[in-house]
């Protein structure tokens, strides 16, 4: 049993010295090197901070931004990642909330981050490589850790218009990484093909199979992503044999028609999850690389990145739904109706969770906690937190679970999850907006923004721009004289969604 | 001209595509905006954009992708 990731990154940094860990089109880290630069980050750190704090870190997307976040750990500390690209007012919200003392971070984002709203001290990772590595003072602060101790606090939309800071043990961590890693087989031959920005949820197994599993990750530029046969030449390239994406970075290739130049020739495996895949992508997929694994992945950041998975045996059509599929190793997970009764065979309820993957809650946010992880109603006995994901699923014949919709607002647009709501209050704070309803139109995925006032669409978008991560910019913008209303005076969605085309 | 300019205007008035000459090679249409621009450029010109015609210099200035657009209607 381990104590916390720092054991298994002792672990293969012997065993892997000298193989490469991670790298990006400007330069590669080995495992011993990557090892050496997180001791340093360490010693620094744990020359100011106290164990325990949370440490702030915006850095680019680069191979040394992983070591960043481990550095924080090594001083016994845990970090929160934050994305230098969005806008500040998100940063600073996020900030509000972590309230870290310490905020790490490479050069190229230090003039972001002295504009924050930031109380506590910035330090440029670049100053500190210099820094003498105490093995000493490392040891002591590894002994404070324990495997539930905090690994990491990654922020997701909330809904009324503060971003939720999800909190993340080494526990939970790291038995997502053995149960995804088991059923995908990553092993140290494998190379990652790193699509999520690296604050993001979905990247913790691009960090974190290197570190558990001895495996290489290749940290692939944004802009391939729209040059899709640039995209294809950098897998091919970089050998690269497994790939863990969003939906969303799937349909890409597909969609802008990648195959028809070429394919990528190493993939084994290829992984996907942050919403419904449309089979008429994963279809393409599969007819130019049959023999790759492919998996489908359910869940939310509060069950540590993912809960089911479904290997995709069958050859898809376009209109086929995938199942969810069964839990991964130590994740339970039962379905409950409204009253907190359990489902009948065959019957719709909400999707719960329950295991040692269960995050640690909100940070600072007890009330949200609270309701959203609760004692399982079903178990008078002893304490045994539930996680209500609001998904809604459905236990089909063969044993696989299928997914039905969310049962509330929350959407996933782009592999992100999005609460409307925070998209109507977010344009409820522009003069010139009145009134507003945000919808989400699935088949095309795009974001729609109803409103009334005299407020011009260039002013909105331009606002959101400046204030919420790109993914949250609402695409098509719709003036309204009146809000269409239900005779119980709630907007009457249903002919807003008229408009959609 | 000016349909592009409008097209381009719509899906992201945040940027003065006048001036801008590195749209993809300094990042400011990410790879949604080339999904979505994909889709209407074929609608609106008739025209089908091939994965090869999807490199930075096609798309890195409006004038670059009008010159694309035509190139491909001679097709």
């Amino acid at each position: 049993m381990q104590t916390s990731v720092l054991e298994r990154l002792d672990h293969t940094a012997e065993v892997y010295a000298d193989k490469v860990m991670f790298k990006d089109p400007d330069s590669s880290i080995t495992f011993g090197e990557f090892d050496k630069l997180t001791k340093v980050i360490g010693t620094y750190l744990a020359g100011k901070a106290q164990p325990g704090d949370p440490i702030a870190v915006m850095s680019g997307r680069h191979i040394h931004t992983p070591a960043c976040f481990l550095g924080a750990v090594r001083a016994g500390c845990f970090y929160a990642p934050m994305d230098g690209d969005m806008p500040q007012t998100r940063l600073n919200q996020i900030l509000s909330v972590i309230k870290a003392p310490f905020m790490l971070v490479d050069q190229a984002h230090l003039e972001a981050a002295q504009a924050l709203d930031f109380d506590g001290e910035i330090i440029v990772m670049e100053d500190i490589m210099g820094t003498e590595i105490n093995e000493e003072l490392i040891a002591q602060r590894a002994a404070t850790l324990t495997c539930t101790s905090p690994l990491y606090v990654i922020f997701t939309s909330g809904s009324t218009g503060k971003p939720k800071g999800v909190i993340t043990s080494h526990l939970s961590l790291m038995t997502y990484i053995d149960s995804v890693a088991k059923v995908l087989d990553i092993n140290d031959t494998d190379i990652m093909g790193n699509q999520s920005p690296l604050d993001y949820i979905a990247a913790i197994r691009d960090i974190y199979f290197p570190i558990s599993k001895g495996a290489s990750t290749f940290i692939i530029p944004k802009n391939e992503f729209a040059v899709p046969t640039a995209l294809f030449g950098t897998l091919n390239r970089e050998k690269i044999t497994a790939l863990c994406w969003s939906v969303a970075g799937v349909e890409l290739p597909a969609k802008l028609g990648a195959f028809e130049e070429s394919k990528p020739e190493y993939l084994k495996k290829l992984c996907f999850s942050g919403s419904v895949m449309p089979c008429k992508y994963l279809k393409i997929w599969q007819q130019n690389l049959p023999d790759v694994l492919y998996v489908n992945q359910y869940g939310p950041t509060e069950t540590t990145a993912s809960c089911t998975y479904y290997v995709v045996t069958e050859q898809v059509e376009d209109d086929t739904v995938l199942p969810i599929g069964k839990p991964y190793d130590n994740y339970r997970i039962m379905l409950l109706n409204d009253d907190n009764t359990p489902t009948k065979d065959g019957e719709i309820g909400q999707i719960c969770v329950s295991g040692p993957i269960l995050a640690l809650g909100y940070y600072g946010n007890k009330e949200v906690t609270e309701a959203s992880f609760i004692q399982n109603p079903l178990n008078p006995n002893y304490r045994e937190l539930i996680y209500k994901t609001g998904d809604l699923g459905r236990w089909a014949e063969d044993g696989n679970l299928m997914f039905h919709g969310r049962m509330d607002r929350q959407i996933k647009h782009l592999g992100h999850r999005i609460e409307l709501g925070e998209i109507e209050d977010t344009a409820l704070k522009i003069d010139g907006v009145k009134s507003c309803c945000a919808l989400y139109y699935k088949e095309k995925a795009t974001l729609y923004l109803f409103y009334t006032g005299d407020a011009t669409s260039k002013d909105i978008v331009l606002y959101f721009r400046a204030n919420m991560p790109a993914f949250m910019v609402p695409r098509k913008l719709i003036n309204l004289e009146a809000m269409p209303a239900l005779p119980n005076g709630k907007t009457d969605m249903q002919t807003l969604k008229g408009y959609f085309k | 001209m000016n349909e592009l300019m409008d097209i381009l205007k719509e899906l992201r008035p945040d940027v003065d595509f006048e001036k801008e000459t590195a749209l993809i090679t300094d990042g400011i249409l990410d790879s949604f905006d080339i999904v979505a621009l994909v889709g209407e450029l074929n609608d609106a010109f008739d025209i089908e954009i091939k994965p090869n015609n999807l490199v930075p210099e096609n798309f890195n200035s409006a004038k670059a992708m009008m010159a694309l657009i035509e190139k491909l209607q001679d097709e």
